[in-house]
């Protein structure tokens, strides 16, 4: 029996690398043996995206996305279908609990400094793969045709209608329609579906390709690479497999008893979740009174709206405050004019463009401002645990305004509540601006030879 | 690293977990597997149909639909009837030992009443709706040797009166009969049973008393 | 940190978007959905009356008939009035152009109207409807406003009028006052009122009466399945140092 087993495996094997890929990336795959919780994130993202696309592939075997039908069908799985109750609360759920398992992943990378070299590509992909997921889950939203599905969709969509000349023409192709409709479902519908997760299929795989060429970070931020054994194997690693597998499958039951304790008790979470308003069908003649995205957008939501006439004056007093820090920092005369005339540009395109499409380009930016992280970190040290009080202090305000900005996105856009989202957003923005300086003059520890404990 | 041969402790953990696994994995396929069977709405659409045969008069036939097929019922004359043990030699399972029948259906005219056959029009070969040749002879047709019935067009089977299949045709048994009871004289319920019958005695047995002062209240 | 961040920013905010509209206060419900009597109470009140207008369209007779221990003789019996089969979809008897001429606007479907509402909200609208002789139906309620829906169970209720004051500067709803008095004691019509709103909690979603016993159910194997899985890390772990 063993030796039938063995001699299966040889067969297979001479055909196709299955120890050779067992070994690389589990069995001798070595990981710094210092993880913390942290690092399990990046593990039950991935038992996310499965849960997701197998609920997924079940809801879509009963969902209808034809706008007369699509709000029926959804409650038909509720009730008619056998189950279908489970499966469209686990992709729910399992939308959410994405978004707070990836924003775990990301701040991991962050305080331990993952993006850094030689990990640049590796963060990237990830950004990429973020970006994604916010699309697929924004085109999800609209699919249970409720009214905060419609309505979040036509606000989201029509920023498009903010950019010049072809902002029109270009929300209208978006839609397919002169407002969401039956085509714009029907796209999103095949989008959703089909063409998305097969890009963050893909790009996951080449997140861990990446991962795998370069090794992972810790929480020392140190490279265990640089201090190998006579066997040529890390002092500090062990052995991806078995070491890290029994960990993760801990640690995703763990997880799962989470989720099941919101999938069974509270699905909606008291309208987090699933909110109030989309148990009412799409009416296209009455808005929500407030029109609130799902919690994972909200930060974004609130630097949108947060970009107001008076959020203009303070844009010009941020260029040209950076303008000069930049100007006395930078010593080649040449980065000094470029960044004066950069700095013009975007002052002028200040005076000329509408504050609304400002808000549209600052949402955007608050997310392409990550693929700049590897360069702008300036640090001689990667980790947290040896870095000085500056950027201890930047990441808990960027992280503060990061909460305040998404708690303001679920509420009413009253004066007092723009004003702080205002301070949010340049915060936030600071965070990253202000990067290149602090990192720099910040004192850091010393690096430990070995990773701790 | 201490492995010194086998480590029994891990081998029994390994197995637990493995197994824990297994058994989380099938609770989780559960559901999803039985998203597939035949949703409320299925059944609702499949549900019991009723017929009213106070106006079918001998020789005619209605066709209604139960569970998206043509159910049919066929009003036979006692001229239809008397041809019945005739065709014995012909056919390849008389006695509809093969074929799909509800027990009370199960005799030599295939019905519960002798002059009303329900059938499933479904041929048992793949599945075409057989055309409805109830005349003998040439008059609708056929051969002149044919004793009415009904006849497949996708491949050439051919059944009788009592919806039993031809000899040395493709289609391999009797025509379906489904479950249906007579709720009246001229009201027959395609798709129950006569002992599960809503409208019997049965049935209204198990009313509950508290139950029904709870429902029935007065309209304010 | 972040962790107690999150805590505080989900406790601060506990029912998002329900808080539209007015600033009145709702009274709340005591929902018992393992109370089969009540539910079946307030199916019938909701059947004979909310259903001549309102449809709720993705439940079924024979659903609700499993769900809530109702016998299909039963369900057809008593209940089946605007539908011919057990299996359909409960339909408003009022076909929906007549209900558009005679309200001049269709009436909701009710089926998840505690949901996208809440039960507390519909609780106290059911309770708060007042006489207004301005208004086309000759009633209003305060919960919402000028709506077109007439106070169909006022010969159980009976009339109530509607107090305002004034405060800072606005009109606003202070009290009720009883004009006449209905068929039913006003604790009685209260408590039909929370059958009705237990009954609609459920009609919002039936899976409730299921999810928290399966629920259990998985946490436990889970729970099991944990410090299995905890141990066989622990026995790996042993070997790094």
């Amino acid at each position: 029996m063993q030796k039938l087993l063995e001699q299966s495996l040889d067969w297979v094997d001479a055909r196709y690398p299955v120890k050779k890929v067992w070994d690389e990336h589990l069995a001798k795959y070595y990981a710094p043996k210092n993880f913390n919780f942290l690092y399990y994130f990046g593990s039950l993202a991935l038992v996310i995206l499965v849960i997701q696309i197998v609920s997924g592939i079940f809801l879509t075997m009963h969902y209808k996305p034809d706008a007369n039908m699509a709000f029926a069908s959804v409650e038909y799985i509720m009730r008619d279908v056998e189950w279908g109750w489970l499966i469209r609360y686990m992709h729910s759920t399992g939308a959410s609990f994405f978004f707070i398992v990836v924003y775990m992943h990301m701040y991991r990378g962050l305080i331990y400094g993952s993006y850094r070299g030689p990990r640049e590509l590796l963060w990237i992909v990830g950004m990429v793969i973020f970006v994604t997921l916010m699309a697929e889950a924004f085109m999800g939203y609209l699919l249970p045709w409720g009214n905060m599905s419609y309505w979040g969709a036509q606000v989201i969509i029509s920023l498009f209608g903010a950019i010049p000349f072809i902002g029109d023409w270009l929300a209208e192709f978006i839609r397919g329609d002169f407002v969401i409709a039956d085509a714009t479902l029907n796209r999103f519908f095949a989008l959703h579906v089909a063409a998305l997760p097969l890009v963050l299929v893909g790009l996951v795989f080449a997140h861990l390709v990446a991962l795998h060429k370069v090794g992972s970070n810790n929480p020392d931020g140190i490279e265990i690479k640089q201090n190998k054994g006579p066997d040529g194997i890390p002092v500090d690693g062990i052995p991806f497999h078995p070491y890290y597998t029994v960990k993760d499958i801990m640690a995703t039951v763990f997880f799962l008893i989470l989720f099941a304790a919101v999938m069974f008790f509270v699905p909606e979470l008291g309208g987090w979740f699933l909110e109030h308003d989309n148990f009412m069908p799409a009416n296209v003649l009455q808005t929500p009174p407030e029109i609130v995205p799902l919690w994972y957008f909200t930060p974004y939501y609130s630097i949108l709206r947060a970009t107001t006439t008076d959020m203009i004056y303070v844009l010009y007093g941020v260029t040209v405050a950076m303008a000069i820090l930049t100007v006395i920092s930078v010593k080649d005369i040449r980065a000094k004019g470029a960044t004066v005339v950069v700095a013009a540009v975007v002052l002028v395109a200040l005076n000329i463009l509408q504050p609304k499409l400002w808000g549209v380009i600052l949402m955007g930016s608050s997310l392409m401002v990550f693929f700049g992280l590897p360069w702008l970190d300036r640090s001689p040290v990667k980790s947290i645990r040896y870095r000085g009080w500056m950027f201890k202090t930047a990441l808990t305000i960027f992280i503060v305004s990061f909460f305040v900005l998404g708690f303001l996105g679920t509420q009413p856009a009253t004066g007092l509540n723009t004003r702080i989202a205002m301070v949010g957003t340049v915060l936030y923005f600071l965070f990253f601006l202000l990067m290149p300086w602090y990192t720099t003059f910040d004192k850091t520890k010393p690096l430990p030879e070995r990773v701790t404990e | 690293m201490s492995d010194d041969g086998v480590n029994h402790t891990r081998r029994r953990l390994i197995g637990l977990t493995a197994g824990m696994g297994a058994v989380g994995g099938a609770f989780v396929a559960w559901p999803f597997l039985a998203s597939w069977v035949p949703s409320a709405r299925a059944k609702a659409a499949g549900a019991p149909v009723e017929i009213n045969i106070s106006k079918l008069e001998p020789g005619q036939m209605l066709s209604v639909e139960w569970r998206g097929q043509p159910a049919w019922i066929l009003n036979r004359t006692p001229e239809m009837l008397d041809k019945l043990p005739g065709m014995v030699d012909l056919i390849v399972d008389p006695d509809s030992l093969e074929s799909i029948q509800p027990d009370y259906a199960k005799n030599k005219t295939r019905s519960i009443k002798e002059q009303y056959l329900v059938l499933i029009g479904i041929c048992t070969h793949l599945g075409c709706v057989p055309l409805t040749k109830l005349k003998p002879g040439l008059a609708e047709g056929m051969e002149a040797d044919w004793r009415g019935g009904f006849f497949c067009p996708c491949h050439g089977s051919k059944f009788d009166l009592a919806g039993r299949v031809y000899k040395n045709v493709p289609a391999p048994t009797n025509l379906v009969v489904p479950p249906y009871h007579f709720a009246t004289d001229t009201l027959i319920v395609v798709g129950v049973d006569p002992s599960m019958s809503i409208h019997g005695a049965e049935g209204a047995k198990n009313m509950n008393k508290k139950m029904k002062e709870n429902l029935s209240g007065s309209k304010g | 940190m972040i962790k107690k961040i999150i805590i505080v920013l989900l406790l601060s905010v506990p029912a998002l978007g329900l808080a539209a509209g007015n600033n009145l206060k709702l009274d709340s419900v005591d929902i018992d959905l393992s109370d089969k009597a009540s539910l079946q109470r307030g199916a019938r009140t909701f059947i004979n009356y909310c259903l001549s207008c309102h449809s709720a369209g993705y439940m079924r007779y024979n659903r609700m008939g499993k769900d809530l221990g109702i016998s299909d003789e039963l369900v057809s019996g008593n209940l089946l009035f605007a539908a011919d089969k057990i299996g359909d979809l409960m339909k408003a008897v009022m076909p929906a152009e007549d209900a558009k001429k005679a309200f001049g606007t269709v009436p909701p479907d009710l089926t998840l109207v505690t949901r996208s509402r809440g039960p507390e909200w519909f609780y106290t609208y059911m309770r708060s409807f007042y006489r207004d002789e301005s208004s086309a139906s000759g009633w209003n309620n305060v919960v919402f406003p000028d709506v077109a829906m007439p106070h169909v169970l006022y010969s159980w209720q009976g009339e109530q009028r509607a107090i305002f004051k004034e405060h800072e500067g606005r009109r606003v709803f202070d009290r009720f006052e009883v004009g006449s008095s209905g068929s039913m004691s006003e604790e009685v019509y209260t408590d039909t009122m929370r059958d009705l709103t237990n009954f609609m909690v459920y009609l919002g979603e039936p899976a409730k009466l299921v999810r928290y016993r399966i629920g259990t159910y998985v946490i436990i194997f889970l729970l099991i399945f944990l410090f299995v899985a905890y141990l066989l890390k622990k026995e790996f772990w042993k070997d790094v140092h």
